[in-house]
């Protein structure tokens, strides 16, 4: 038997591409994002027809929204029981869900204009999903800016380089 | 540079940070799941215990304190390995493979790790952290759950248990 390990750290490291590529640890969030995006706007269209819709346009609808949301679940599976989202991935997130939220509110509240019914569900559920869109970016840009400060006390750098994802001028020297 | 920043560098999300985490942490991981579980089943469980520190890197509130939050994964997953295949966790520690084939190897690593491997899981768990570990006994008794006194007792009866068995088998020569 050979004692010597087989598994060597390159070999490992392979292996956890999953979740040590941030590419691949962002596809659940898209995953989340988009299939709630898609899911909305097809309910809210749905939802705001002035006519009875014929049974095979009623299916459409009824699948389409059914694969968003199946895509949603597969995304939230994804981020919250098989890979983690590190300090820039939230921030990315953040964003991405801030623009699909803003996008999908177009969509919908547009939609309920022209339509002439439904504006008020609408501009409630878009108002909704861009103000958690909006925390869950702001929460980012903390955490990650704490994190960015304990590391430039850890390298004992002074002033830190302009961080355009913060948002915020770095501190001036004398 | 400290494990401090490193980990800093993982959870802001930088790849090659995470990269030398594992190249970094990778032997003492599989050391101590080896000297628990045997050689057969190290790597996977090894695999493992990465998978959920990875995972749970973003909700490690103390990077400092980094090797006993790691050490308390590992075991997490030894302890998992052991009730899938025994039941409960000590019931088979009487029962661990020990080396059959000694000719590849040394011949004083192997009486020493087939000897580990009949220890008792808790005593064997102990002398792995504390000697191959190299951690404190403070950190042996957060991984562990138990107060710093009962590590060190165990710590005393692993040596005792671990004396015998090569005395024994070295009379048996």
């Amino acid at each position: 038997m050979n004692d010597e390990p087989n598994l060597s750290a390159e070999e490992l490291i392979g292996r956890l591409s999953p979740v040590l590529s941030p590419w691949r640890r962002l596809r659940g969030v898209a995953a989340l994002v988009g299939g709630l995006a898609g899911a909305v706007c097809a309910g809210s269209l749905w939802a705001t027809e002035p006519a009875a819709l014929p049974g095979r346009t009623r299916l459409a609808f009824a699948v389409f929204t059914l694969v968003c949301l199946a895509w949603a679940g597969y995304g939230a599976w994804l981020v919250t029981r098989r890979t983690p989202l590190l300090a820039l991935d939230r921030v990315i997130a953040g964003w991405f869900a801030l623009a699909a939220s803003i996008a999908t509110t177009v969509v919908i509240v547009v939609a309920a204009v022209q339509r002439g019914a439904g504006l008020a569900p609408a501009l409630a559920t878009g108002a909704v999903v861009t103000a958690v869109s909006a925390v869950l970016v702001v929460r980012a840009h903390v955490r990650r800016a704490a994190l960015l400060r304990r590391k430039r006390e850890l390298t004992g750098r002074g002033a830190p380089p302009a961080d355009p994802l913060d948002g915020t001028d770095p501190p001036r020297g004398r | 540079m400290t494990d401090e920043l490193l980990i800093v560098r993982c959870q802001l999300g930088e790849h090659d940070a995470l990269t030398e985490l594992v190249r970094c942490w990778h032997e003492p991981v599989r050391t101590y799941v080896r000297g628990m579980l045997g050689v057969q089943r190290a790597d996977d469980v090894t695999q493992e215990v990465w998978l959920a520190v990875i995972r749970g890197l973003p909700r490690l509130r103390e990077p400092g304190r980094f090797a006993p939050w790691l050490f308390t994964i590992a075991r997490r997953a030894v302890t998992d390995r052991l009730r899938q295949e025994y039941g409960v966790a000590e019931a088979g520690a009487h029962q661990e493979p020990v080396i059959e084939d000694a000719a590849d190897v040394m011949v004083e690593r192997a009486v020493l790790i087939a000897a580990l491997s009949r220890l008792p899981v808790r005593e064997r768990e102990v002398l792995v952290l504390f000697y191959l570990e190299d951690l404190s006994l403070e950190d042996c008794a957060e991984i562990c759950a138990v107060p710093a006194g009962t590590v060190k007792s165990r710590l005393n009866r692993a040596r005792r248990l671990l004396r015998d068995h090569l005395t024994e088998k070295g009379s048996k020569r």
